[in-house]
């Protein structure tokens, strides 16, 4: 580097700032940031995770709340300098967070509880804090006898009383790619899928625009029947609403839900940290209860309450009932899908 | 009186140096995301490498965008014909109401306004929905054997998104009507016209200007209205807004986003062009 004139009086300048100022300094090292998604999910971690991460190193870590999405945007516009250290992703976005070189590798020779995870969890870019896990959902107060397969979602007696998402949210695709699977397809192949859809037409009464607003066409009685995220009805049946959650026979369909360091991050040694006490058996413990209700990826961690009711009693019936899907291969198709449901599924 | 005028300058001549804040608010945060969205539009492919035509192409030839904006649109169309027609009415009653009666209806017209367009749209869900008022309403009479389906349909969008954006519609309304001198319609009943050819000939011409300005309002309200047409629309009807934030945020393709975005802005501008168009037309016609 050259030494000119002006590079010199600018450093001497900043420097002099340095010591006029020394906050200046202080403010670029800023909190931990931690990205975690909104609702239930913020609540949960500012409840167990903060405290336990605050306990185990003194440090304060700062809860931002956003979409997958949001969290790469934000990152992908400020990559030298990014405003969060640690990301929470769902498959899709984090397969595209690491596309774009936005996470740093987990260390993780350096880690207590890494190599607790059951190896589904196990990924250095990303190890996952929890699994999402999605399967029907139904009125118990309409439909007596409970459903136990994606297949009864055809039943004609549901007609007019099914809803779905459209594809927009990891849910809907997933969703495509199960009975698409059902039908002899899978991640590569969705063609049965669609073809399983649109016979599905008679018995549609709503295909929601986002997961959520599922939960508002159960309370006003909209539909009776859909496939849908586990915790997400806790929540609802927490509020009265009169809903249930089962595992289809065919497998529930999970999706890790993947905690990254953000690459460039100022924190990166206590983003780390942050994530090896999310790994942990007691944060991962203390989640699993209710309110929460967050299905563990610790294999030291004890299946309690209404996981181990509803879900599966250890590690060993996790891996036997869950489906966990390749969302690399989906996400290669995912746009033409997305393409496809607009023009196929179009009132 | 002039000599008092003439001593200060002139409102017109203060320096347009005063405007350079505005204008620098307006440079940052309007025109330079609207030319780097217009530099995004050209990009080739959603990886942001090469530069070309490729998503203008793809719209044109596609098959399926053109429908989309169109159909967003028509519905803009349909959502403020309804609203032109409940909000004239409306006004109508307000200019004509005692100054007391006038004060609960001004508030019942800006209720809408004061709550936010979420609580809105999900008091329509509750309204429509198959245990809705109305579909509640209609089995006590015995009218209907099972519940209708309002929500998630095109009808039941129409009717939210008017009532949702009727405060845009009936606040110019109102003040063209107050506007409108009271002895021209008696004068022309007066002179022998009925009350219709009154209305036609003597209120609506002379009312345009707030017609105009509150189908305006009301048309670019309900086609960028994301929220009620997700919500009361569901995921089956697709419009430009969601299409918009399908292609940006679940796809992460920028690209199309981008140039689907200036199409719809270009789109929605010739059709404001028109409507001051036919306003001016029309003016000039009376």
């Amino acid at each position: 580097m050259e030494l000119s004139r002006r590079h010199l009086l600018g450093s001497a300048l900043t420097l002099s700032a340095l010591q006029l100022f020394p906050g200046i300094s202080q403010a670029q090292a800023r909190k931990l940031v931690f990205a975690t998604f909104t609702g239930s999910w913020e609540e949960a971690h500012r409840d167990v995770l903060v405290p336990a991460f605050k306990k185990a190193t003194g440090q304060d870590v700062l809860l931002d709340a956003m979409l997958s999405v949001d969290q790469i945007a934000k990152v992908a516009a400020a990559r030298n300098n990014p405003p969060i250290d640690v990301m929470l992703h769902d498959p899709g976005p984090a397969l595209t967070a690491i596309g774009q070189d936005l996470v740093e590798p987990f260390p993780v020779a350096s880690s207590k509880n890494y190599k607790d995870l059951i190896p589904e969890a196990q990924d250095p870019m990303g190890p996952s804090m929890f699994f999402q896990v999605v399967g029907l959902t139904y009125n118990p107060e309409k439909i007596k006898t409970p459903p136990t397969s994606w297949a009864d979602l055809w039943k004609p007696e549901y007609k007019g009383r099914v809803g779905i998402t459209n594809l927009n949210s990891t849910l809907g695709t997933g969703f495509l790619v199960e009975i698409a699977r059902m039908h002899g397809g899978g991640e590569g192949n969705v063609e049965e899928g669609f073809k399983a859809i649109d016979k599905l037409k008679p018995n549609l009464a709503a295909v929601a625009a986002n997961p959520g607003a599922l939960a508002a066409l159960y309370q006003q009685g909209q539909i009776d029947i859909s496939p849908g995220n586990f915790n997400a009805i806790q929540i609802l049946k927490a509020r009265g609403v009169p809903v249930e959650f089962v595992a289809p026979k065919e497998g529930a369909i999970a999706f890790k839900t993947s905690i990254h360091i953000v690459k460039n991050s100022p924190n990166k040694a206590l983003a780390a940290q942050l994530i090896d006490v999310a790994l942990s058996p007691e944060v991962q413990g203390k989640l699993m209860q209710a309110p929460y209700l967050v299905v563990p990826t610790n294999a030291k961690v004890k299946m309690e309450g209404e996981i181990a009711k509803v879900l599966a009693k250890d590690t060993a019936e996790m891996k036997k009932k869950f489906v966990f899907q390749d969302w690399k291969k989906i996400n290669e198709n995912r746009a033409a899908w997305i393409d496809r449901f607009n023009r196929e599924i179009k009132l | 009186m002039t000599a008092a005028v003439l001593k200060g300058p002139p409102v017109t001549g203060y320096s347009l140096a005063f405007a350079t804040p505005l204008a620098a608010f307006f440079v940052l945060f309007f025109l330079a995301p609207l030319l780097l969205l217009i530099v995004i539009s050209f990009y080739a492919t959603p990886e942001l490498q090469s530069f070309g035509f490729d998503q203008y192409v793809k719209i044109a030839t596609d098959g399926f965008t053109l429908p989309v904006l169109f159909d967003t649109l028509w519905l803009g169309l349909q959502t403020t014909l309804l609203c032109l027609l409940l909000g004239y009415a409306l006004a109508w009653c307000y200019v004509r109401s005692p100054g007391s009666l006038q004060k609960l209806l001004m508030l019942a017209i800006l209720m809408p306004l004061l709550t936010s367009v979420v609580v809105r749209t999900f008091a329509w869900v509750v309204i429509l929905g198959r245990q809705g008022i109305v579909n509640s309403v209609l089995a006590e009479f015995g009218w209907i054997d099972a519940p209708l389906k309002l929500l998630y349909t095109r009808g039941g969008l129409i009717v939210t998104l008017a009532n949702v954006q009727l405060p845009l519609m009936v606040l110019p309304l109102i003040t063209a009507l107050q506007k409108l001198d009271p002895n021209l319609e008696d004068a022309s009943s007066a002179l022998g016209a009925s009350a219709l050819r009154t209305f036609v000939k003597i209120t609506l011409p002379l009312t345009l200007p707030g017609i105009v300005a509150g189908c305006l309002l009301t048309f670019a309200a309900s086609i960028t209205a994301f929220i009620s047409q997700s919500l009361i629309g569901g995921g089956q009807m697709l419009f430009m807004p969601m299409y918009i934030y399908q292609q940006a945020s679940s796809l992460q393709n920028w690209p199309f986003a981008a140039a689907i975005s200036l199409v719809f802005l270009v789109a929605v501008m010739a059709c404001v062009s028109v409507f001051n168009l036919l306003g001016r037309l029309s003016r000039a016609g009376a």
